[in-house]
């Protein structure tokens, strides 16, 4: 029979067994690994089936994927001095600029890559390098309103009853703010005529949402108008509902999401070759379609399903200089919450 | 009784802890030493980045506490949080109180239906009740088409987004947390004492609020508990059917730590929010003792 009483002996022995299995390394059964962070999400489920199998089939490397937000990311990368959990960064321009500032990337070497040259110039650099291009403007329902022309339309009738306005919790929302600041005679680092405008328009929106609400909201005829990506629409267009992007006539915003290698990375060789595939035209050809819609960075992309018709577009699109929004962003989220506080 | 235990103290010390009310508290070791290390020592490190200056932290002034305790707007907030808890407890209370009484009287089969009735919310995931109220509560949703429709009004009417939805929904999404200690409770009331009641001449209503609501009241305490305690942190059906201009500590916090960076900030929104949850909790348990002492 067995012993009713685990001994101090037994519990020991179970002790060390289970520590040396942990000491024991597992058989290489590549040529090795990299730990990649990624967005919870789509992100996540996109380069977990994409990304992946591709980076095994053409490098034998094994990607793990470590779903951690932009906050997270630099969070852990911090709180580890040095010795990061993850091998690479996924992140917004924000955060990116944040991490910059705190000195947490690898200095990038784009020469060690082979799709660097399919990039349109500026998307690589001593940081990182693009990956993904996103495109904010203005989502409306076709069948509810007509197609807006400018973010100042978004502020008068027949829009302003059936806007759903966001804050600056996310990428999209801030640019969008800054830009319709500017079209009211704002600038990057002054939003007083965006919050003037909020302000009046608050008794007359149809919603004040949180971002995760957005395609809810939208889908279900609360809103018929907002500013967001084109993510956002394409998902929500694969979902039936009726949604169209309109480019506002100040000219829509672009942003890039960007991967690093962390400083002190165990993996720095895989590091490359796991960004290096995530860059390659058949890998984003693959993630430009639903549903994660990602406009491709690598120009022999062919583009299809999405509302440009050449990345050479972007380059007439207006970009954004985060190491200016950081500092004043807080302060810009405190105020929103407190201007449409009931 | 000093005398008593003093005289067998001396024996007794050594074997105390297993012999004393048959209790083997080793037992509760692990989970004891769990709670310690993932649940006590985080609130700590919680309280004390609270007291940082900066997101780097690296001044210690508690600047923070004084930055969030005044300024109104903060205040207002945890005010409008603490009375949405108010709220959802009355009309969970409102609700409960019925329902429960039909409960006791069915019979044993039916209150298996009701039961899983009852439990029903609790099987669904917080998410999916959330988003199901949207399609519900949202400008071309089933109650407004319903209005519309019956021509109850000419153009739909705002629930998302308001208090009132916020209220409605939170209230079906917590019921279950106040039925369930009530019915317990309320069954094992003793038939007799109603009926001694009715027999002495009270009315039904003075049977209910003299005989049955005191006597269930530690039920409602233990349900009033839970749900308080749920829907002030109640992030998801907070933001999504409430909405960016109701601001609630929660909301407050993730944009805190999660946006801005600011963990300082978050650290005392996150305690504030404790202490909060915690001010309901005390003040329920003192009525209950006091209740119980009656």
């Amino acid at each position: 029979m067995f012993s009713r009483h685990v001994d101090r002996r037994t519990v020991l022995l179970g002790a060390t067994s289970l520590a040396a299995a942990a000491a024991v390394p597992t058989p290489a059964l590549a040529k090795g690994s990299v730990t990649a962070a990624i967005y919870p999400g789509t992100w996540d489920e996109a380069y977990r089936s994409i990304v992946a199998p591709a980076l095994k089939k053409a490098k034998d490397v094994d990607l793990a994927l470590e779903p951690l937000f932009a906050v997270d990311q630099i969070a852990k990368a911090q709180a580890a001095r040095g010795a990061p959990p993850f091998d690479a960064f996924v992140l917004d321009p924000g955060p990116r600029a944040l991490a910059i500032e705190r000195g947490l990337f690898e200095k990038f070497d784009a020469s060690k890559l082979s799709n660097a040259a399919k990039l349109p110039a500026g998307f690589a650099d001593a940081h990182g390098v693009a990956v993904n291009t996103q495109i904010v403007g203005i989502a409306y329902n076709p069948k509810k309103v007509p197609t807006p022309k400018s973010w100042k339309d978004l502020f008068g009738e027949p829009y302003v009853s059936r806007l759903g306005l966001t804050g600056f919790q996310t990428t999209f929302g801030t640019l969008s703010l800054i830009e319709i600041a500017k079209a009211y005679g704002g600038s990057e680092t002054n939003v007083e005529p965006a919050f003037v405008e909020v302000k009046k328009a608050l008794p007359k929106v149809a919603a004040v949402m949180a971002p995760a609400a957005l395609p809810g909201l939208f889908q279900q005829g609360q809103i018929d108008i907002c500013y967001t990506n084109t993510n956002n629409v394409a998902s929500l267009k694969a979902r039936g509902v009726d949604i169209d992007f309109a480019f506002p006539e100040e000219g829509a915003i672009t942003f890039i999401t960007t991967l690093h290698i962390a400083k002190g990375a165990e993996n720095v060789e895989n590091a490359y070759a796991y960004i290096d595939t995530a860059l390659s035209a058949d890998v984003q050809a693959q993630l430009m379609k639903p549903p994660s819609s990602m406009i491709p960075t690598n120009k022999d992309v062919v583009l299809a399903e999405l509302p440009i018709k050449s990345l050479d577009e972007l380059s007439k699109m207006r970009t954004h200089d985060w190491s200016k929004i950081n500092p004043l962003r807080a302060g810009w989220i405190e105020r929103f919450n407190k201007e449409v506080s009931k | 009784m000093a005398s008593v235990a003093a005289t067998g103290s001396a024996e007794a010390k050594a074997s105390m802890a297993p012999r004393r009310d048959g209790v083997e508290w080793p037992l509760a070791g692990p989970l004891g030493l769990a709670y310690t290390a993932f649940f006590a020592a985080p609130l700590l490190l919680l309280f004390a980045i609270s007291f940082y200056d900066d997101s780097d932290l690296t001044r210690i002034t508690g600047s923070q506490w004084v930055k969030f305790f005044s300024d109104p707007f903060y205040l207002s907030v945890i005010g409008r949080t603490l009375q949405l808890g108010a709220v959802t407890v009355l009309a969970t209370t409102v609700l409960s109180f019925p329902l429960a009484l039909v409960f006791c009287a069915s019979r044993p089969s039916v209150q298996k239906l009701l039961l899983l009735i009852i439990i029903m919310p609790l099987l669904t995931s917080v998410v999916v009740r959330t988003f199901a109220w949207i399609v519900i509560l949202a400008r071309e949703g089933v109650i407004n088409q319903a209005i519309l429709t019956l021509g109850l009004s000419a153009t739909p009417l705002p629930l998302l987004q308001t208090e009132f939805g916020l209220v409605l929904a939170l209230t079906q999404i917590e019921m279950p947390l106040m039925l369930l200690p009530l019915i317990t409770v309320m069954r094992a009331i003793d038939p007799n004492v109603v009926d001694a009641s009715r027999a002495l001449g009270a009315s039904r209503w003075r049977t209910f609020f003299q005989v049955i609501l005191p006597l269930s009241l530690p039920g409602w305490v233990a349900g009033a508990t839970l749900v308080f305690a749920s829907s002030v942190t109640a992030f998801i059906s907070q933001s999504v059917i409430g909405g960016g201009r109701l601001v609630f500590l929660p909301s407050v916090i993730w944009q805190q730590s999660m946006v801005v960076y600011n963990w300082p900030f978050a650290a005392v929104a996150a305690v504030t929010l404790l202490v909060t949850v915690l001010t309901g909790i005390c003040l329920l348990a003192a009525l209950s003792v006091r209740l119980a002492g009656r």
